[in-house]
């Protein structure tokens, strides 16, 4: 039994080519075989002991892997027999799908694995059979990192921590990284690359890499995205957003303009057609009614006319009537008819008084009757002549009067004649002026009706109503739209406040947290510090010494020992006594008392633990700073997304407020031209009918005037004509009175001598009467008297006829003179209300003409439109791109009426559609330039097809307006200064971590410096000095990183402020400008290296500097030859040994359980037998096992304490069987 | 002056590089660091002392809608003279270009395969295209190919994208179409729809100026 622990056998059944073989390895071995023998492979299946990492054996990927080459079959097993200070225990490793482990507590023996015929058994009857004979196995274990902490002592499980070749600490992955590495690495020439290589990843995981490929993968998004802000924030840039958004809002405007024209003009196609022939129906029908209208008012005014006709006959009947009584009565009265009538009166008394007289007259001339007969009869001749003579001088005046009369009368009859063709005359110019003034008066009425209805119609009374309804409701829409703009500039403000006081928040908490981080981490430090100095010191302590010679001794002695005395160097242990159980002589029951002390396996584990709590810290610490950075790009994304929302609404609200303002601003102009449009019209149109109502009223003057001239010229004709007539009448009346003077001279002369002839015979007769005794007195009285009574009765009855006449007229005329007159004035009334009815009549009818005139006139102007439209629709307008384009709309639209004729729209849409192009070309130009200024992939999706359709164009310019309105570009920014800060920390705290172990490294160059130094060549002579040096890394991305890494260290987090910052003079500005150099440079040189990763190797340089013989390399960082091959293997195995012992010895635990293990080199075939012994001697002083390969026996196999030899079997099996050989003593 | 003490930007001689084999900076170029070349020249400051010192070298920086190029002083006219007939070739593929439907503008990206596409759909834009005089003819996208690999080693345009094959317009190109609105042919009534800008009544020429 060895003092110590070793891997002291390798047993392979089945495995790989090799059926069985069982190697010891407690000393230096060495396999001699040719190639392709099995040597590595078995080499590979001890070095799977040491670092059970089957990935990690120089297979290569061409070659089968580990699990599947070795273990082909249920039955492979590889088992590893571990010798310790009591009893052996083995590893047995088998494939159960994937390679497993076990552990067994006892030494190998083939029976386990073997039944009687020889034949491997499964590992549920190995395990069998291990229960069969009681014992301890493990359960199964089925990972690589439990083998390795079993291996390596770090196992707590009480049940396994036996099983440990060596106790190692937290580095102990060093042990077996260092074993991997000799081994694939001992074919390589000696470069200080390669030892840095070892050393590096000796003391470093595969994680402790810088991926250069993740960094230049971050800094290449970091940089576009610099890039395509930069590009953004640019001057042109934004001169194009604006040109683009500008454009946008035209071409916008101008295509809803082209769609809503060729919606109405489809709208106004279908509704003319389906108006044309309803239009036509209804101008008919409007003509019809016209004509009925005419006709109704026709037949109305016939009737009204001829009533007037008859009214005016009865009213000229009656009115002559009474102009026929006027002018009797006028002759009545000239003829003193009421002085006629009572004298007529008195005729019948008259007659009386004469009979009577006469009676009286007879009785007085009783006596003288013949003479009175012959007297009378004389007298009565006289008197029969004087009437006679009067009645023929009456007869005579009677007919001058007559002749006269008839002259005056014919006279008058002429002039009356006259007079009445004058009057005629006068009445027909009147009644064709009175005619022309009543056309004229209608026509005024009409005229003024139609002013009447033109000032209440206000043209364009629809569109006006319309327009102010939109400004009412516009100006309503700003004032909601300003409001609305308050509150939400309110909300942003608030939340921009919010957002900060979060970040505020956040940035003191993550600097709490990292001062507690960084505080326990300092502490843990300091305990781990603690730790490290007990274990360093604790062998030359008093600890050490209880270790070493007091077995137990945490149960005993160390029970009342704390460890100030434990760690003290100074006590001078001495053992004295080991068998008294007593302390200074004094007993004490130790039972009582609890274990105070701690093994060096408890310091190696807490000082594990406490590591791990580093790096959980540590761990804690990046987390936290993820958390914190995720929180700001998570509040960035909030809050910016919730301001931007609220940014986006703000401007869609001012727009939308602009875009109202100007609509408005548009909509008053508008408001105002079709004010004044309507004013124009309305005056244009009232001043035709003022113009044509003061024409006609000018007109009607001059008509009225011409009839009062006519009038008057008419009555001075009639006066002229009257007083000729009278002055005719008047000379005829003065002929008529000379001749009737004549006559009545005539008569009177004829009378006086007839008077005088009958006073003669009266006194004849007298004087016979007195002669006779006659009363003559008497007789001459009363004969007076008969004279008078008969000239009165004469005279009355001279009147006769006239009195009949005028009692006639009177009783035919006179006396229904009242009736007459009320006749006439209800004629005239009711002719004067026909005429008012006729008036009106004509005024309603005129109206209601004029209207449905109107109505057709629009009716027909709108056909024409439309006929006109479709027209130029058909001819201009079909056969353009323009129609095409718009065909679908304009040929499924609703018919529906438009302001607009057919004729205008195409003219618009023709018009706007050039106009249009010309806005969109601009539009996609700029477009075009914009995008192009960006990368082509850019992280904003800021690209355009060159083939682009409109509605691409359009989505992008939508896309930059919502990109603009919800301020992107910051949650851009904040993003990407987010990830620069991420790269920048990143990279700080990866160049930290690792820069963190060069200390380690330094020591482990220290290490290696010393045991160089302790190296003993002087009695080979060969090898005066091996010196070793670590110096500054010349990597350039390493400087790079550093660089970054210690600005972030001096300036913190640069970007919040100035990563973006138009304003050069802004703090950070130069700052930020300098790392995003640095960043720049990083990833040129990434680039350009074309390094993958940045390993600890890459963090220092080492340089040897060799003196063998007479021969010194000098400083270097290679060592190509040294000397002859023999001397460079030499060379490089004394490295390897000693960087092996360095790293075992860093990274186990001295205790005083000692241990051995297996330094595998390949070929040393080349070496010397006398260098051989060296190197073995070398590595016997370090406690190392060399296993070695040889070609050939040379003899070299003579200083092994193993030699195996490898043949291959005629099945192509190989075996494996010990060499007879005779150890040279090392 | 010495030229130590104009504190000259570094990428000077870059710059000098570019412009002096009588090609273009655009601003919105991306290879080789274009743009940011374009920005160093576009820093008005960084502008004034370059000029100063390319003047030394009888250069003149010209500035252009973004971009910049050199022209020579003093230039003798017959070299003017022989670039104006060197130019004459670019106004056919201008006319082509903008013959297009989609047409090629500052910015505009496109692949040579959707111009000769075009073209071949298109009998005016082949007999265009067939009186361009070039080396290669065997098909409409390889006489298209030379094209943009000339327009291209003259700066105005750019291979993006060399998977895609996918060329992107400079700007350039925008001194092209200036030069050719600037073209008064005798006894043509001279429509002035160049409202552009004056290059029409003194414009540097910048071709092939070495």
């Amino acid at each position: 039994m060895l003092p110590y622990r070793i891997l002291n056998r390798i047993v392979l059944i089945n495995i790989a080519n090799v059926k069985y073989t069982d190697i010891e390895l407690n000393g230096n071995t060495c396999f001699v075989g040719a190639n392709n023998y099995g040597k590595t492979s078995l080499q590979r299946a001890i070095l799977f002991f040491y670092s059970a990492n089957s990935r990690a054996l120089g297979i290569s990927s061409s070659q089968k892997p580990f699990e599947e080459h070795y273990f082909r079959y249920d039955n492979s097993y590889i088992i590893y027999e571990v010798n310790t200070e009591t009893s052996p225990f083995f590893v047995m490793v088998y494939r159960h799908n994937k390679l497993v482990f076990r552990f067994v507590d006892s030494e190998y023996n083939p029976d386990f694995f073997f039944n009687e015929n020889n034949e491997a058994l499964k590992f549920r009857e190995v395990l069998a059979k291990l229960d069969q004979r009681n014992i301890f196995y493990s359960n199964q274990i089925d990972t690589f990192e439990k083998y390795r902490n079993i291996l390596y002592g770090t196992e707590t499980d009480p049940k396994l921590n036996k099983f440990f070749l060596l106790r190692g600490n937290e580095k102990y992955q060093n042990i077996p990284k260092s074993i991997t590495n000799v081994f694939l690495s001992s074919k390589n020439s000696i470069d200080s690359r390669f030892i840095k290589d070892f050393i590096a990843s000796a003391i470093s995981n595969e994680t402790d890499a810088i991926l250069l490929e993740n960094i230049e993968r971050q800094l290449r998004q970091f940089s576009e995205k610099y890039q395509d802000i930069e590009t953004f924030l640019k001057k042109e840039t934004q001169q194009l957003i604006e040109l683009i958004e500008q454009k946008y809002d035209q071409v916008q405007t101008l295509k809803t303009t082209q769609l809503e024209a060729a919606e109405k003009l489809g709208s106004t196609l279908r509704y003319a057609d389906t108006q044309h022939n309803i239009l036509l129906n209804t101008i008919q029908e409007k003509e019809n009614k016209i004509q009925q209208l005419k006709e109704e008012f026709e037949a109305f005014k016939y009737a009204s006319e001829e009533k007037i006709k008859d009214l005016r006959e009865q009213i000229g009947f009656y009115d002559g009537m009474l102009r026929e009584a006027q002018r009797k009565l006028d002759i009545y009265k000239e003829k003193n008819i009421d002085e006629i009538i009572s004298k007529h009166n008195e005729k019948q008394q008259l007659e009386s008084r004469y009979q009577v007289l006469q009676k009286e007259y007879e009785a007085l001339t009783s006596n003288v009757q013949n003479i009175e007969v012959q007297y009378q009869s004389l007298l009565n001749e006289v008197r029969n002549e004087i009437q006679s003579v009067t009645n023929k001088i009456n007869a005579q005046i009677t007919e001058i009067i007559n002749h006269y009369n008839e002259l005056i009368l014919l006279q008058k009859e002429e002039q009356n004649k006259r007079e009445n063709s004058l009057k005629q005359q006068l009445q027909s110019t009147i009644f064709s002026l009175d005619q022309e003034i009543n056309q004229k008066q209608t026509e005024l009425s009409q005229l003024k009706s139609e002013e009447r209805i033109s000032s209440s119609i206000q043209p364009y009374e629809k569109e006006i109503k319309q327009l102010e309804l939109e400004i009412t409701e516009l100006k309503t829409k700003i004032y909601t739209g300003k409001s609305e703009l308050a509150i939400r500039q309110n909300q942003a403000d608030s939340l921009q406040k919010e957002w900060q006081n979060i970040e505020k928040q956040l940035q003191q908490k993550f600097e709490q947290i990292t001062l507690n981080i960084q505080k326990q981490i300092e502490q843990l430090k300091k305990e781990i510090a603690q730790i490290d100095e007990k274990l360093n010191i604790q062998e030359n302590a008093f600890y050490g010494f209880l270790e070493k010679n007091v077995p137990n001794w945490h149960l005993s002695f160390g029970k009342i020992l704390n460890e100030d005395i434990l760690f003290k160097n100074d006590l001078n242990p001495q053992l004295v006594d080991t068998n008294s159980p007593t302390i200074f002589g004094v007993k004490i029951d130790l039972d009582k008392l609890q274990i105070v002390s701690k093994s060096i396996e408890q310091y190696q584990t807490e000082k594990i633990q406490k590591l791990n709590q580093i790096k959980e810290l540590e761990n804690q610490f990046i987390q936290e700073q993820q958390n914190i950075q995720n929180e700001k790009i998570l509040n960035a994304d909030k809050y910016g997304k919730q301001i931007a929302e609220i940014k986006e609404d703000i401007k869609v609200t001012l727009y939308a407020i602009e875009l109202a303002e100007k609509k408005e601003r548009k909509l008053i102009v508008e408001l105002e031209e079709w004010k004044t449009k309507a004013a124009k019209e309305t005056d244009a149109s009232l001043q035709t009918i003022r113009e044509k109502i003061a024409m006609i009223e000018e007109e009607i003057a001059i008509l009225k005037k011409r009839k009062q001239l006519t009038e008057t010229e008419f009555e001075t004709q009639i006066q002229n004509t009257i007083a000729k007539s009278n002055q005719q009448i008047q000379h005829l009346k003065q002929q008529q009175q000379k001749e009737i003077e004549q006559l009545e001279v005539q008569r009177k002369n004829t009378i006086k001598e007839l008077k005088d002839k009958e006073d003669k015979l009266i006194a004849e007769k007298q004087n016979i009467f007195q002669n006779k005794g006659v009363d003559n007195k008497k007789i001459q009285e009363i004969q007076k008297q008969l004279s008078e009574l008969q000239e009165q009765i004469s005279e009355i009855q001279q009147y006769q006829n006239l009195i009949n006449d005028y009692l006639k007229d009177k009783r035919d005329l006179f006396d229904n003179i009242p009736l007459y007159k009320q006749k006439k004035e209800e004629f005239v009334t009711e002719n004067k209300n026909i005429l008012q009815q006729i008036e009106e009549e004509t005024k309603k009818h005129n109206l209601e003409r004029l209207e449905i005139q109107k109505q057709k006139k629009e009716l027909e102007e709108t056909l024409y439109q439309f006929n006109q439209g479709i027209l130029f629709f058909q001819n201009n307008f079909k056969e353009t791109p323009v129609y095409k384009h718009y065909a679908q709309i304009i040929e499924n639209a609703e018919p529906k009426p438009s302001n607009f004729s057919i004729t205008d729209l195409c003219t618009q849409l023709l018009k706007n559609e050039s106009y249009f192009n010309e806005e969109y070309t601009q539009f996609q130009r700029y477009i075009n330039e914009y995008a192009g200024k960006f990368r082509m992939d850019n992280h904003f999706g800021f690209f355009i097809r060159h083939d682009a359709s409109f509605n691409e164009y359009e989505k992008f310019a939508q896309n930059l307006r919502s990109f603009i309105n919800e301020n992107r570009i910051e949650v851009s920014i904040t993003e990407t200064s987010a990830l620069a800060t991420m790269i920048i920390d990143s990279i700080a705290i990866k160049v930290k971590e690792l820069s963190g172990q060069k200390d380690k490294i330094q020591h482990i160059i220290s290490l290696l410096a010393e045991d160089f130094k302790k190296a003993e060549f002087e009695e080979s002579k060969l090898i005066e000095y091996i010196k070793i040096r670590l110096e500054e890394s010349d990597n350039k991305i390493y400087k790079l990183l550093k660089k970054i890494q210690e600005f972030r260290d001096e300036h913190g987090i640069v970007f919040n402020e100035g990563l973006f910052s138009s304003n050069q003079n802004a703090p950070k500005k130069p700052l930020s400008l300098q790392i995003i150099r640095m960043l720049d440079q990083l990833r040129t040189a990434i680039k350009e290296q074309e390094q993958q990763e940045i390993r600890l190797q890459d963090l220092f340089e080492l340089k040897f500097n060799i003196k063998e013989g007479l021969n010194e390399t000098g400083w270097t960082h290679r060592i190509d030859s040294i000397g002859s091959t023999g001397t460079d293997i030499l060379v490089k195995a004394i490295i390897y040994i000693t960087l092996l012992h360095v790293f075992i010895k860093e990274s186990s635990v001295k205790t005083n359980k000692k241990f051995k293990v297996h330094c595998i080199i390949d070929e040393v075939g080349q070496i010397s037998a006398h260098y051989l012994k060296e190197l073995l001697r070398f590595a016997k002083s370090r406690d190392i096992v060399m296993i070695n390969g040889l070609p050939n026996k040379s003899g070299l196999e003579s200083h092994y304490k193993y030699t195996y030899q490898f043949k291959k079997e005629d099945d192509g099996t190989v075996r494996i069987f010990p060499s007879i050989v005779t150890e040279v003593e090392v | 002056m010495k030229i130590e003490d104009l504190e000259l930007p570094k990428q000077t001689h870059e710059i000098f590089n570019i412009l002096a084999r009588g090609h273009f900076i655009s601003s919105n170029g991306t290879k080789d660091g274009m743009g940011r070349l374009y920005d160093i020249l576009n820093d008005p400051v960084n502008f004034e002392k370059l000029q100063d010192y390319f003047n030394v070298l009888r250069y003149k920086i010209e500035k252009g809608n973004n971009y910049f190029y050199f022209s020579k002083l003093n230039e003798p006219p017959s070299i003017t003279e022989k670039k104006l007939e060197t130019f004459e070739k670019y106004i056919d593929i201008i006319d082509l270009f903008a013959s297009l439907d989609n047409k090629i503008t500052i910015g505009s990206r496109f692949r040579p395969s959707e111009i000769a596409e075009e073209c071949n759909a298109n009998v005016r834009l082949k007999q265009k295209l067939a009186k361009i005089p070039l080396y290669r003819s065997e098909n409409f996208l390889n006489k298209i190919r030379e094209i943009c690999d000339m327009l291209t080693r003259d700066s105005f345009l750019e291979l993006e994208d060399e998977n895609t094959e996918t060329y992107k317009v400079l700007d350039a190109y925008s001194y092209l179409l200036d030069i050719i609105n600037a073209i008064t042919i005798f006894g043509q009534p001279n429509y002035s729809e160049n409202t552009n800008d004056n290059l029409s009544d003194n414009i540097d020429i910048n071709i092939n100026p070495n």
